[in-house]
């Protein structure tokens, strides 16, 4: 081996340990029994193995488990009402050259553009107004507006390389608008609708901010906003089963990532946001 | 950009062969808003409407209950003169610098060490597992490796350096560096992959020829490899500028931006004006400055740098 890539080797194994050891903190601590915890050097494995009971005790006392439920719920209709909102508003630009598509496109686009921060006083003020605040539907209506904007850039540009003789061909045969969406325009994006639907899935699921704004009881607050409230009202008391927590809400995007790596580098590569 | 160009035949909408009534012609002429409504509105009412909207509180004395008083550009010349905002701007400043050293430079580091490098995928694989977890969870992990009798302590007494351990979240500037680590062991996965593919993607024979030439190990880079990973590069700085512009869920978990506030950053700042002390007014100007901030940063950066290539 040559000697400049023994180098490459050596500081390889020297930065991926300094990646791994967090982790192992992290792993030893949370499948330690909370009455060890304080008994034990934090580097020494525990006696016993405790991981179940911390799960259990962050699911069900601190209840988590009710916030994966409404946050599944969030994740996957937000993100699936999202792509079909933005492929409908994508067809009206680009497959029903709708009058002034561009500045239909820029509106849509917009939302991308602004930290978070511009919308979070108004959105809080209107939902207590309108009793959207601390309700699952106010939430949803959140996350799927949120998510258009990513979505209508995506699935606009995947539009635009479907020839325009198909959709033609289909309405000089008398096929109406919403059989040419639903029969040549969709079945050919399934990869777009797809690639957005699992970035937006993703990026619901890790919202803390506008949880914490636009809600508060157990049974409407995501997963991540739970996971901050049970680290404030636990890290003293136990922190096993914080750890224990944090490692549980990652378990759907872990999977999530490593099973389609390459939707999120396409993602990556689409926008800022 | 390409379909900017092309013919418009917005005018010539396709003919209805059955029935031209006045009905389906005038459902035809309407059918492209039908589809484009419901993304308008919710886009419009819940992202579009609250950005005017806060734009205007930021001119009020809005408190979150009662009629907002038009109070002109007095919260922008508070905000000028706030100890507290001082302190959020530094460390904003720091967060933006942190971000291009750490996660961009590291992130490079990785990227040229293990590309084409045998077992180079189990190499990186350590960086890219927290990639995969949520800024909360990060912050919540890191939160127990940097408290007092956190895991960072505890083992720098382990291997003997009893003289480094610290209170790493309760001391400016020390907080926010060691919250820049933490989203620094979250953040360089990104980085690897994005520099792995703009090597993937530069040619060989510059690379080849200066190889024949016996340019090797740094000079190889340096001349060769790092002006060619350029647009790459542009990408990676570009996103991580604005992401560290725009960070929050990892000092809400680990600090809530204190003690004593001293860790906040015009992101946190704004949240806690605005919903914990209720100056929903000033928070509007600190969202309006940081949103001025991120869209001129962006601005300026693509401007320059594509003026440059």
């Amino acid at each position: 081996m040559r000697p400049a890539n023994l180098l490459r080797h050596g500081i390889m194994l020297i930065l991926g340990a300094i990646w791994i050891i967090p982790l192992y903190f992290v792993l030893i601590n949370a499948v330690t029994p909370p009455a060890e915890y304080r008994k034990k050097e934090l580097y020494a494995p525990p006696s016993s193995f405790a991981l179940g009971d911390n799960i259990s005790t962050a699911w069900n006392a601190a209840k988590l488990g009710v916030s994966v439920g409404s946050t599944f719920f969030y994740a996957t209709v937000g993100a699936a009402a999202a792509v079909l909102l933005a492929a409908m508003a994508a067809y009206a630009i680009i497959g029903l050259r709708i009058r002034h598509g561009f500045f239909w496109f820029m509106v849509l686009y917009a939302g991308t553009i602004f930290p978070f921060q511009m919308y979070l006083s108004p959105l809080y003020s209107n939902y207590v107004r309108f009793n959207l605040y601390d309700k699952r539907i106010g939430l949803l209506l959140l996350y799927t507006a949120i998510a258009i904007p990513f979505g209508v850039f995506v699935i606009r540009n995947h539009f635009t390389s479907i020839p325009y003789e198909l959709p033609e061909a289909a309405r000089i045969d008398g096929a109406s608008s919403i059989r040419i969406f639903g029969q040549i325009y969709s079945p050919l994006s399934l990869n777009a609708f797809a690639t957005v639907f699992i970035l937006q899935f993703t990026w619901i699921w890790n919202d803390l901010l506008f949880g914490l704004t636009l809600s508060r009881s157990a049974d409407v607050r995501p997963i991540m906003t739970a996971l901050a409230g049970l680290q404030g009202q636990y890290a003293s008391a136990s922190i096993p089963v914080v750890l224990a927590g944090a490692l549980i809400v990652s378990v759907p995007t872990f999977v999530l990532f490593f099973a389609v790596q390459r939707v999120f580098v396409r993602g990556l590569g689409a926008t800022t946001q | 950009m390409s379909q900017l160009t092309e013919p418009s035949t917005a005018g010539a909408q396709p003919v209805a062969l059955r029935g031209p009534t006045t009905l389906t012609r005038w459902l035809h002429g309407i059918a492209p808003y039908l589809f484009l409504l419901p993304a308008v509105v919710l886009v419009g009412g819940w992202l579009l409407w609250p950005f005017v909207r806060t734009a205007y509180l930021s001119l009020t004395d809005y408190k979150g209950i009662g009629a907002p008083d038009f109070v002109g550009i007095d919260n922008y010349t508070k905000l000028v003169s706030d100890p507290i905002l001082s302190d959020s701007f530094r460390n904003t400043i720091l967060w933006v610098i942190g971000t291009l050293l750490l996660p961009v430079g590291i992130g490079l580091l990785i990227a040229v060490l293990t590309f084409e490098l045998t077992g180079g995928a189990l190499y990186r694989l350590p960086f890219l597992l927290p990639y995969a977890i949520s800024g909360t969870a990060v912050g919540v992990m890191w939160e127990f490796m940097l408290r007092s009798n956190g895991a960072l302590n505890s083992m720098l007494e382990l291997i003997g350096l009893e003289g480094l351990t610290r209170s790493w979240l309760l001391r400016a500037p020390v907080n926010t560096w060691s919250m820049i680590v933490a989203a620094t062991w979250q953040g360089v996965g990104v980085s690897v992959l994005l520099f792995l593919i703009g090597l993937q993607v530069i040619p060989r024979d510059p690379i080849e020829a200066a190889r024949l030439d016996g340019a090797d190990g740094w000079r190889l880079f340096r001349d060769i490899t790092f002006p060619l990973l350029r647009p790459m590069t542009i990408v990676v700085v570009g996103i991580s500028l604005v992401n560290s512009l725009k960070t929050f869920d990892v000092i809400w978990v680990m600090t809530q931006g204190g003690p004593a506030r001293s860790s906040e950053t015009l992101a946190v700042t704004m949240y806690r004006e605005t919903f914990l002390l209720f100056r929903h007014g000033y928070g509007s100007a600190i969202a309006v400055v940081l949103s001025v901030i991120v869209l001129g940063v962006s601005w300026l950066y693509l401007s320059r740098t594509l003026r440059s290539t």
